[in-house]
């Protein structure tokens, strides 16, 4: 036993380390099985006297992953052409050129859009400077600033707007309720949020998204507006067949008549534009949609052919809300157009809440404003009584009332929402603030609890499963040697679990897989050394010798050939996400602590078994 | 109780036997990969994907038609284990993800309403995060290959950093030529996607560790032996090693054959590939890796 004392603290300590760190997994099965006895009173009774114990708890236990859990999983990108456009001070046709070039190109291969951006800038115009589009004296962008240094200051406002994204959207995860969200920044411009149970991912989905950029904007010219309608449908007007549609297209250009246009689509469709789109051209409403046409009509009127025909300050939204149902049953957009120039935007409000009408009790926003926001919203609508102003969020336009009168006191609210959910989300967007670019969803995958909680059955099961005949096999076959292999194998699996909890790394179901896997291999150490010592006894020499030398001699393959492993399980973890870093964690927790217990562990049980004890081991 | 103890194979004079073995299997992979291709699945490829349980058997022909009304493209569905009536319905990546999850969502509603569909799993991915995923792969793939061929070059010689990586290419190109072959024949998924890729990895590190322990003791025994001709010291170290390589498999293959059973629909197709690359990386380590240590030592 002489020599094996540091061996023997070396296992108290690592298993004591492991009962330190999975005995909060312990306690809180015990908690998580007293409280489903418990029902109602007594069980909010419990909760409430144990609630700083049951929040410690939970920290503190071995953590399992959403494909185990049950939740929601999503990767958030940062739009960061949106961010160019947004910094740019001076747009021209030049700039929106290259920014969609660079967008183009940043989408095919793998750069990124800054980089692609000023590369293509300067492609185009060696000599030009990016200072003329981005100056800003406020944040160090001179006239005279090198494009190298305009770069760098898109870069670190990049990099930054990650960070504040990440910031802002953990806000708006928390006034939402999440238990226990994890929220983290992953590359250059990606965030991901994963939120164990959840159970309305298109509520929480519209939450992350929204850049919360809420606009104030006065109205297009109505006459300007039915003008340009009726330019857009000539645009898209199919080379007539019959004279029939030409003299139409003709009479349309002294009066606009809707009905003629409409009359003329009757029967076969000889305008593309008409298929998807009812042209309605009153007042400020541009034409009508169905939620299922949206992204035809996008592709019809959202190119710069069609934004030629429209007047330059004009923009067109559709509605937040339908505005009617066809004959079918579908649901109608409007298409309004709104001046581009924003009046107001909610960097103002500094307060909003949900209130109800009095009269009709349908939920709305109400907002309050700073001083400077409350002087130019009394401003602008005391200049513009009569006409409407429009209350445009995160790009789509809520409503556009007419301004009865000049509003002073910086009041205003967003109306015409469809429920009491949309109405807080709209104020929790609101209180986080706006995103400083949009973001898109890249990635979302999630897991019903019920699916979860059968994965965990069988994940179990199979690691009990394995376990069993796995030790049964090394019994039957090395005899006591197996036996003394089989203790290893459970330590070695306390071990395992100890260190996921330890490094506060997260259980998946991959990742148990991962331990059923380590069942399996773990074992071969002690196979390796138990075949040595065979091979020594069978030379004649003594168990003692015969023991010695079987692990001095299959050290160096164990080493070898485990360390090569680890390394696998290194580069997966490095180039992996989310489940297969599971796996990888525990496959490198298995190999790190099945060698110990494979050639430290059993080497004590062993030494005290035959020099103290004096008994003969059989290794079968 | 022992096995395979004393043997003496002849596995060096008869490795040509291996060679026409591993060269059919490779050249039958490459076939069937050229041929038959590889289903590649939606973390590589982008789309979205959802699990449906339902509390009545429906046949996916049926959800699929019930479906292929209410989306401009028909989705492709597929029945998904046994428990729960589950089936998996796929869709390609459209501008629209969130539109086209609603239509899944009440199309189902309104056709199997009485059966109270529930989307139990959605995994949707865009087109250039598969991208990355893609690239993340192959890094990790080629990141661990050359790894390996380093570690191997360090502690042994370069003629086995051949042999070793050559086995591990070997036990890759067949796997994937098996999920290749069979993807139409079995009743679950043999998509790639990320976990299988985990298990690709996973092969390589277990046929390496296999490789190595014969290796080491080839090395061993070039030490002992050194008057024998450098064949019977291979031949000799692998039978010599061949009791545990064959326990060590056996037990592996066990757990493995319990995921695949037990592990539920969600693991099958990992497990699938393991069970495989269990195998053909025993084998490989004896056939494959030695005896190219072996013909390069030969040669030189």
């Amino acid at each position: 036993m002489q020599g094996n004392g540091l061996k023997v603290f070396l296992t108290a300590f690592f298993l004591v380390m492991s009962g330190y760190y999975l005995y909060p997994s312990v306690q809180g099965y015990f908690i998580d099985k007293k409280m489903d006895s418990l029902t109602g009173e007594e069980l909010a009774a419990y909760q409430a006297d144990n609630a700083a114990k049951i929040r410690t708890v939970n920290e503190e236990s071995l953590k399992l992953g959403l494909d185990l859990l049950g939740g929601m999983h999503v990767t958030l990108e940062i739009r960061v052409d949106a961010l160019i456009q947004e910094l740019a001070t001076d747009q021209d046709e030049t700039f929106e050129a290259v920014l969609a070039e660079a967008r183009d190109a940043s989408f095919d291969s793998d750069v990124s859009v800054i980089d692609a951006f000023v590369s293509s800038f300067e492609a185009r115009d060696p000599n030009a400077r990016l200072s003329r589009h981005f100056r800003n004296e406020a944040a160090g962008v001179t006239r005279r600033s090198t494009n190298d240094e305009v770069a760098a200051y898109l870069r670190t406002e990049a990099d930054e707007a990650v960070n504040r994204a990440i910031e802002i959207i953990r806000d708006r995860v928390d006034r939402y309720g999440v238990t226990e969200p994890a929220i983290q920044r992953q590359g250059s411009r990606r965030v991901i949020v994963e939120l164990p149970g959840i159970e309305d991912p298109d509520r929480v989905r519209g939450l992350l998204r929204g850049t919360a950029r809420l606009e104030f904007r006065l109205m297009a010219d109505p006459a300007d507006l039915v003008r340009s309608l009726q330019r857009v449908i000539e645009y898209y007007e199919v080379a007539p067949d019959s004279a029939d549609s030409g003299e139409d297209a003709a009479a349309a250009d002294t009066t606009f008549d809707v009905n003629d246009l409409l009359d003329n689509v009757d029967g076969a469709s000889t305008n593309t534009l008409l298929d998807v789109f009812q042209p309605i051209g009153q007042s400020v409403t541009f034409g009508a949609v169905t939620a299922a046409d949206t992204a035809a009509v996008n592709d019809l009127l959202f190119v710069p052919e069609v934004r030629a025909l429209l007047p330059r300050d004009v923009k067109l939204m559709y509605t937040a809300s339908p505005v009617g149902t066809t004959a079918n049953g579908e649901e109608l957009f409007y298409l309004i157009g709104v001046l581009s120039q924003t009046e107001l935007t909610g960097d103002v409000i500094t307060d909003a809440r949900v209130e109800f009408d009095q009269f009709t009790n349908v939920p709305e926003v109400s907002m309050t404003m700073n001083s400077e926001g409350s002087r130019t919203w009394a401003r602008l609508t005391g200049a513009n009584v009569g006409r409407n102003v429009a209350v445009v969020l995160d790009g789509v336009v809520y409503s556009y009332p007419t301004i009865q009168q000049q509003i002073n006191g910086g009041r205003t609210n967003i109306t015409n929402l469809d429920s009491r959910e949309e109405a807080s989300d709209i104020v929790t967007v609101l209180k986080s603030g706006a995103l400083p670019a949009p973001v898109e969803i890249v990635e979302e995958r999630t897991v019903g609890p019920s699916l979860g909680a059968r994965s965990i059955n069988n994940g179990l099961n199979s690691v009990m499963l394995g376990l069993v005949l796995v030790a049964l096999f090394m019994i039957f076959y090395y005899r006591t040697g197996g036996m003394v292999a089989d203790m290893a194998l459970i330590l070695n699996l306390l071990f395992v679990l100890g260190i996921l909890a330890g490094f506060n790394a997260t259980l998946t179901l991959p990742g148990i897989a991962g331990i059923v896997l380590t069942i399996g291999m773990a074992v071969d150490a002690n196979v390796l050394i138990f075949e040595r010592i065979r091979e020594e006894q069978s030379t004649g020499k003594t168990l003692k010798a015969a023991v010695d030398g079987g692990y001095s001699k299959a050290l160096s393959a164990i080493f070898d050939a485990n360390i090569t492993t680890f390394f696998v399980g290194v580069i997966l973890y490095s180039f992996g996400l989310g489940p297969i870093q599971g796996f990888a964690v525990t496959l490198m927790a298995g190999i790190l602590s099945s060698m110990f217990t494979a050639i430290v562990f059993t080497r004590i049980i062993f030494d005290y078994m035959i020099s103290e004890r004096r008994m003969t081991v059989s290794y079968g | 109780m022992r096995i395979f103890e004393n043997t003496n194979f002849a596995f060096t004079e008869s490795r040509n036997v291996g060679y026409i073995i591993s060269g059919t299997l490779i050249v039958l992979s490459l076939l069937s990969l050229t041929f038959n291709g590889l289903e590649l699945g939606i973390d590589f490829r982008g789309g979205m994907e959802f699990v449906v349980e339902l509390d009545e058997p429906h046949t996916a022909t049926e959800v699929r038609s019930a479906l292929a009304d209410v989306l401009v493209q028909a989705p492709e569905v597929k029945t998904y284990g046994v428990e729960n009536n589950a089936l998996i319905i796929r869709a390609a990546e459209t501008g629209n993800m969130r539109e086209v999850q609603t239509q899944i969502v009440e199309g189902l509603t309104a056709a199997f309403g009485a059966s109270n569909p529930q989307i139990v799993k959605t995994d949707i991915v865009g087109p250039r995060f598969a991208q990355d995923l893609q690239e993340g792969a192959i890094y990790s793939i080629l990141g661990s290959l050359l790894v390996i061929f380093v570690y191997i070059l360090i502690r042994f010689e370069w003629r086995f950093s051949v042999g070793a990586v050559a086995a591990l290419f070997h036990d890759v190109i067949i796997t994937l030529g098996m999920f290749s072959a069979l993807r139409f024949i079995v009743p679950f998924s043999l998509q790639v996607d990320q976990t299988i890729i985990a298990a690709f990895l996973t092969i390589v590190g277990y046929s390496l560790n296999d490789t190595v322990v014969v290796f080491d003791r080839i090395r061993e025994y070039t030490g002992i032996f050194k008057s024998e001709k450098y064949d019977v010291v291979v031949n000799r170290s692998i039978n010599n090693t061949l009791s545990r390589t064959v326990i060590t498999s056996g037990t592996t293959l066990l757990v493995v054959a319990i995921l695949f059973i037990f592990g539920g629909e969600v693991l099958r197709g990992f497990a699938f590939a393991l069970l495989i690359g269990i195998v053909i990386g025993t084998y490989s380590s004896i056939f494959v890796a030695s005896p190219v240590v072996l013909a390069l030592r030969q040669r030189t």
